[in-house]
């Protein structure tokens, strides 16, 4: 069980403080928001995990590991997996192959075994295959499995972009607007098979503008508004609390 | 069809041999590396394997490999300032290799022979030697495409951030595909030196690179079959383009200009996703 801690993480872009003194903490099964108006800096602070962008100050541990330095393969190595907020497939492959990719990290075969199509290695693949048939079915997406990635609907993507992240199999799942252009029953859909996840174990960051989306499934919520954090706690607490309805409403 | 083996065996030299270099420019591409240093790579392989057997008196069957070994050093070593560089810097990056390669071999003039090369190379590498290594190369690069390799390559091609995120070292894979390219270049290169008697350094110039990526270009990008019907053809079209004598280079611009203007993904893969979408049509 590992938590995702965030310590007194900044990050200037020259003179613009784009994330200010943020420490949050993502824990192991349970789902955990992280909300804010427009250029609050939610992305920013995917990006600064996931190794995207260097921190100015501040460190970042997953576990017992530090991760502040982490360059971007090894912090998806460590075991977090995201998705991204303007979709990211690999859009001339189709739904199956983008999905295998995401077991990269759990693949042992040798690079020579690799490069010879050796038994292990076709093995390995065969495996692969069966477990991204698995992700499919719980998606409800076999019948798209060979379909190009770039030619599916919008919603549809998404989800294959999710399955991408689950075939790593990760301790933390950072999930960047997931249920947005989705209807209510589309991401009530969405919602169960997150709430599964975390029931599973899993801890999940859930990026949202979706208030009643965000309010219904997270246990723990944080605020950010203009880089720093405005206020932490339950979805009740948050809902009434002064500074967040300003933020909010700009009152 | 023994006569018409007979007739046109250089034709299908040339093309076994032209295939071996499309498929290591294919595998660097196929990565997202834009490296064009296959020519480079090749003139080392073919230099090293030919030397071996003419100053040391090596058998073939060790310089060749030799060669090839030469060839993934060399790639392996260049790939380590290349990381840094992405896309168009990766090419000019290449190609100034490919040219410092050129010129040493024209400045060594006594190890390599310099501008007149190296002439009376044994010739004991013809089609039947040929055709089972472009099988054998075939099937390593069919093998990566289909393994975890591949699967990271296809990802780092299409969005590095994205193959990065999923753990993949794009520096660790972008070297994998180098070094396999500059392997694969090498062995082709040692394999010409001593199919054709005589090398010189201008053969791995810059015509040699046009030409490799030309029938990478032409033919497909993504499938292994598409560097290789790409130098099929584009090898027969100046036989083919015969009766229009010295208007036939002309025949083959039109030809490239085509292909690259109406099936921008090369034929073969153009073709195999026609395919591919009348079958997912059907219901």
């Amino acid at each position: 069980m590992t938590t995702l801690v965030l310590d007194h993480v900044t990050k200037r872009f020259g003179g613009l403080v784009a994330t200010n003194d943020v420490s949050l903490a993502i824990p192991p099964a349970r789902i955990t928001g992280v909300i804010g108006p427009n250029g609050a800096g939610k992305t920013t602070i995917v990006n600064l995990i996931t190794g995207m962008l260097p921190l100015t100050a501040g460190a970042i541990r997953l576990g017992g590991r530090d991760l502040t330095h982490a360059a971007a393969h090894e912090v998806g190595r460590a075991g977090i997996a995201r998705t991204f907020q303007n979709i990211r497939l690999l859009r001339e492959a189709s739904v199956a192959d983008n999905i295998m990719v995401g077991f990269h990290r759990h693949e042992a075969v040798s690079v020579t075994a690799s490069l010879f199509g050796l038994p292990s290695a076709r093995r390995e693949t065969a495996r692969i295959r069966v477990r991204t048939q698995a992700l499919l079915e719980r998606f409800g997406m076999q019948r798209f499995a060979d379909h190009p990635a770039g030619a599916l609907a919008y919603g549809h993507q998404r989800r294959v972009e999710m399955m991408r992240a689950l075939a790593t199999e990760p301790d933390i799942l950072i999930l960047d607007e997931p249920v947005a252009g989705m209807n209510d029953v589309e991401a009530r859909e969405l919602g169960d098979i997150f709430e599964d996840l975390a029931r599973s174990g899993m801890g999940i960051m859930l990026i949202e503008h979706n208030m009643r989306f965000v309010m219904r499934l997270c246990a723990n919520i944080f605020v950010l508004d203009g880089g720093r954090l405005i206020a932490e706690g339950p979805p009740d607490a948050i809902a009434a609390d002064p500074a967040v309805i300003t933020a909010y409403l700009g009152i | 069809m023994i006569k018409f083996l007979a007739a046109y065996r250089p034709l299908i030299d040339l093309f076994l041999l032209q295939s071996g270099y499309a498929l290591s420019q294919y595998i660097v591409l196929r990565a997202g590396v834009f490296s064009i240093a296959s020519a480079g790579l090749a003139a080392i392989g073919a230099y090293v394997a030919a030397l071996l057997t003419m100053r040391l008196g090596l058998s073939p069957i060790l310089s060749i490999p030799i060669g090839a070994v030469a060839g993934l050093a060399s790639a392996l070593l260049i790939s380590w300032p290349l990381a840094r560089l992405r896309g168009v810097y990766q090419a000019i990056a290449t190609l100034a290799f490919v040219q410092i390669v050129l010129s040493l071999n024209l400045y060594a003039e006594a190890v390599t022979g310099g501008a007149m090369g190296l002439n009376g190379i044994p010739s004991l590498v013809g089609t039947w030697t040929l055709l089972p290594v472009l099988i054998g190369v075939g099937y390593v690069v069919t093998a990566v495409n289909a393994n975890k390799l591949g699967r990271a390559f296809e990802a780092m091609r299409q969005d590095e951030a994205v193959a990065a995120s999923l753990g993949v070292s794009v520096t660790l894979n972008q070297s994998i595909a180098f070094g396999l390219s500059g392997a694969i270049a090498g062995l082709y290169g040692g394999l010409e030196a001593f199919h054709s008697y005589a090398l010189e350094p201008n053969q791995f110039g810059f015509a040699f690179v046009v030409a490799t990526l030309s029938y990478v270009v032409f033919g497909g990008r993504r499938s292994v079959l598409g560097p290789i019907i790409g130098t099929a053809v584009l090898v027969a079209l100046p036989e083919l383009a015969r009766p229009l004598a010295e208007n036939r280079t002309l025949a083959y611009g039109v030809l490239l200009m085509l292909v690259i203007n109406f099936m921008p993904r090369g034929i073969v893969d153009s073709l195999l996703e026609y395919v591919h979408r009348r079958r997912m049509a059907r219901p």
